[in-house]
């Protein structure tokens, strides 16, 4: 064991990181420096795009001097996301994995890892990370097999040439004549049970890959047909594969900037934050009150709460409609309305979510609460300081639950906004945007690239969120559902 | 050189230094300040903190949560009452023509586009959320069951698995089901592609009401098979490995140890989630949105897609009409969702136990 050189492979990698973290950087930039400019067709005397010209219309770009046309524009653009889809979790589990690693894990296998990263690198033109991760490996294979490089490269050769002869080499055919019977059919038997076996696993893999096709086909098809242009996504026979070059990117701009997603998104990431931030503040000092705080008439509060959960939320929608209305409230259908609050205050707090968290909160021994009361901290700071720390994967899954909601929430922001007319399109939500927004032309198709390009737009974040979050989210659904 | 950076660091040392012991000094004295006064008040018998009894102290962590559930939650319950037995209720001026006790309910139940259908249509609100809760609902559970005791018998691959069967859960219904309906179209649909199928028209004008109905219950199992699966997936570990391997050496057929160890010791949880789904299905709403429009019927068809709490909306949709109706709507909605809890609870003491 040689620490020094452990801690020089360390050292060196947060060096690669620099350069990892560098290269990210610059293909964002690029990405967005070349999706700003990309243009589309646009009507002079109304200032809108034409939809129908936006097939045919294949402008040339200039970038520092150089021509670019449109279709080395789309390429250039798909291979900046192809990096950025490498390169990001590269990156992030990179990071992870430096922080976890101890001395006693590191093989050959990890100087194997630095090499396809090296590779990795070289493709997406990151030198310096490629340079350094090569130098890395050098350090780790001398770590591991005590080779300085040039002994490295002497014994590849004869490695190879093991392994080749070990492949080539037979085993020794037993003669099966020689066995009695008895280890004849016990022989068979577990030769019987070994196919048995693989056959089951074969069966079962197969299901399981049918299964996820299922699953996975929509969300091909929805990436898919989003960088199609119209005719290819109204095409009577279409296209399962489509190249780099013939990804329309412009499709998601008409969609942000003309068709007005960019601003339905800010709405909805407006109205998720502020309702989560009320969710979580509410629902944290409820269940602690149910959880901790003795008073008269707990439990049965508690009882009725839960059996409002049965209830269905179209009841609730039917008079909060008229309690924010003109007769009640007055956030909307007067002269000045606040879609927002009206879309925000009446989900700041949830049932679910309280018995939830009490569920937990009661899991936290009542031991510690004594020995804070000893030490003379009061409620709130126990809550602050003790619980919620405690709590906190719990409290994470609810906020991540929350966001996930108000994403989804389609049937209010509808009611809401549908009494404002032209001034309620304003504050459309995505799913609302999604549904009625008209996505056709002025002959009356429908152009289902910009449709499903909104469809994307919409469902990538969210997968963005969950593959980062995965572990959490994933536990977080499985527990919750084993305590209601 | 090097001095010079050993200055600016020295210095910045002493900085930060100077700057944290004025914050500490700052909290000294706030926290003698607080002492004082709580000495103070202990003395008049006067300290809030100890004098509240328990119910007050609750009422300040509760009343944050409560306000807002009174006022969207505890108040709509009551006010469906009143709503139904109104008549002729007017949003706009809040006035009313009259009372009545079951009009409200008569009006929903006669409603040919609730629970019989005319002659000249085919699907009402009632019967398509029946079909689909009793369709739906069994295919997803098992399919799930099967997913998950599957993926509980593999290694390799079993996390890359797990996490594509999860991503119905994190997506938006009406993104995915606008994404459904182009792939069921017909005319170069990859449904229609894929099996040959020529023009064949499952959601669009000239489709059926089984077709449509076909892709409905398509969407509302692929979206709730996630949910289904994690949960499974997490109450079969948890299974203790003892049972497994009893009947490993009684050479069990896979097929009994399915029946008899694995689907027994989790029927609670199967039963949770057969409660929690049919009450999902009953409220199916969003998916039919996506797939047919809000009228739930498609382009020039003959009959409607609607479910009982499209029924509801319909109402509520454009300034809000008649809410009167609506309300007696939610009311049998909650009725029938209160009732299958009900008996469902009762089967489950009886059936649920290993």
């Amino acid at each position: 064991m040689n620490r020094d050189l452990f801690k020089k492979s360390n050292n060196l990698e947060k060096i690669t990181f620099i350069f990892d973290a560098f290269a990210i950087i610059a293909y964002i930039t690029l990405f967005l420096v070349f999706f700003g400019m990309l243009i589309y067709p646009i009507d002079p005397t109304t200032n809108e795009v034409i939809l129908e010209e936006l097939e045919f219309f294949f402008p040339t770009y200039e970038f520092i001097g150089a021509n670019i046309g449109y279709a080395q524009m789309n390429l250039i653009i798909s291979i900046l996301v192809i990096f950025m889809i490498i390169s990001v979790p590269m990156f992030v589990i990179n990071v992870k994995k430096l922080k976890s690693r101890t001395i006693y894990e590191v093989d050959s296998y990890v100087a194997g890892s630095k090499f396809t990263n090296a590779i990795i690198n070289l493709l997406s033109f990151n030198i310096g990370g490629f340079v350094l991760r090569i130098w890395n490996m050098f350090i780790l294979v001398e770590f591991v097999k005590g080779y300085k490089p040039k002994d490295f490269f002497k014994s590849i050769i004869p490695a190879i040439k093991a392994k080749f002869s070990k492949l080539t080499t037979k085993k020794e055919k037993i003669d099966e004549s020689e066995y009695d019977d008895a280890t004849y059919t016990l022989k068979k038997n577990i030769r019987r049970q070994n196919i048995a076996h693989v056959l089951r696993l074969l069966l079962t893999y197969l299901f399981l890959v049918f299964m996820a096709l299922i699953i996975v086909i929509p969300f091909y098809w929805m990436i898919l047909t989003s960088l199609k242009d119209f005719t290819g996504a109204t095409s009577t026979s279409p296209e399962f594969f489509i190249g780099l070059s013939r990804m329309n990117w412009i499709n998601f701009k008409v969609v942000l900037e003309e068709l007005n997603f960019g601003l339905y998104i800010r709405n909805t990431i407006t109205v998720a934050i502020f309702s989560t931030i009320g969710t979580i503040i509410t629902t944290i000092l409820s269940a602690y009150a149910f959880a901790r705080i003795e008073f008269k008439g707990r439990e049965l509060l508690f009882t009725i709460l839960i059996m409002t959960m049965m209830i269905p939320g179209e009841l609730y929608i039917i008079t909060n409609f008229i309690t924010v209305s003109k007769n009640g409230l007055g956030w909307v259908g007067t002269e000045n309305n606040s879609y927002f609050l009206a879309m925000i205050i009446p989900f700041i707090t949830s049932i679910s979510f309280i018995f939830f968290l009490r569920q937990n909160f009661k899991q936290i021994p009542e031991s510690l609460y004594k020995a804070a009361r000893i030490d003379g901290c009061s409620d709130f700071k126990y809550l602050t300081r003790v619980m919620v720390p405690i709590a906190s994967p719990t409290i994470f899954t609810i906020t991540i639950l929350n966001v996930f909601s108000s994403w989804n929430a389609y049937i209010w922001p509808r009611i809401i906004t549908g009494v404002g007319g032209e001034e309620g399109k304003q504050y459309w939500l995505i799913s609302n945007a999604l549904r009625d927004t008209a996505f056709v032309q002025d002959n009356g198709r429908v152009m289902y690239n910009l449709q499903i390009a909104a469809s994307t737009l919409v469902t990538v974040p969210l997968l963005i969120v969950f593959f980062a979050f995965r572990k959490y989210i994933m536990n977080g659904i499985g527990r919750s559902g084993t305590k209601g | 050189m090097a001095s010079l950076i050993k200055n600016i660091k020295s210095s910045f040392r002493k900085m930060t230094t100077s700057i944290k012991t004025f914050f500490w000094d700052m909290r000294r004295a706030f926290n003698a300040r607080k002492k004082k006064i709580g000495a103070y008040l202990d003395k008049k018998n006067l300290n809030l903190a100890t004098k509240f009894p328990g119910w007050a102290r609750a009422l300040i962590y509760l009343s944050p949560a409560l306000i807002v559930l009174s006022v969207f939650t505890f108040w709509p319950i009551i006010n469906s009452f009143r709503l139904m037995l109104y008549e002729g209720y007017n949003m706009s001026n809040n006035t009313i023509t009259g009372y009545t006790i079951f009009g409200n309910f008569i009006k929903v139940i006669n409603d040919e586009s609730f629970l019989f259908a005319a002659s000249h249509t085919e699907g009402t609100a009632v019967m398509n959320t029946l079909i689909i809760v009793f369709i739906s609902v069994p295919v997803s559970i098992f399919l799930s069951l099967f997913i998950s005791v599957a993926l509980n018998g593999i290694k390799p691959l079993k996390g890359f698995f797990q996490t594509i069967y999860f991503l119905p859960y994190v997506t938006n219904t009406i993104a995915i089901g606008l994404v459904i309906a182009y792939m069921f179209k017909a005319d170069g649909g990859l449904v229609n592609e894929l099996f040959g199928l020529g023009k064949f028209s499952w959601v669009e004008q000239g489709a059926e009401y089984w077709r449509s109905m076909f892709v409905l219950i398509f969407y509302a199992t692929w979206g709730t098979l996630a949910f289904k699966i994690m949960v499974f997936l997490t109450s079969i570990q948890g299974i203790d490995k003892q049972y497994y391997q009893a009947a490993a050496i009684d050479a069990t057929p896979r097929r009994r140890i399915f029946s008899r160890i694995t689907v027994p010791l989790i029927s609670p949880m199967i039963f949770y989630i057969l409660v929690t789904s049919v009450i999902g299905a009953f409220k199916i709403y969003n998916q039919i949105v996506a797939l047919f429009g809000v009228t739930g019927r498609p382009a020039g068809a003959n009959y409607t897609m609607q479910s009982i709490v499209m029924y509801i909306y319909q109402y509520i949709d454009g300034g809000g009409n008649n809410l009167s109706i609506a309300a007696a709507g939610s009311l049998i909605l909650f009725g029938i969702i209160l009732v299958l809890t009900l008996v469902q609870m009762q089967a489950s003491k009886k059936r649920v136990h290993y």
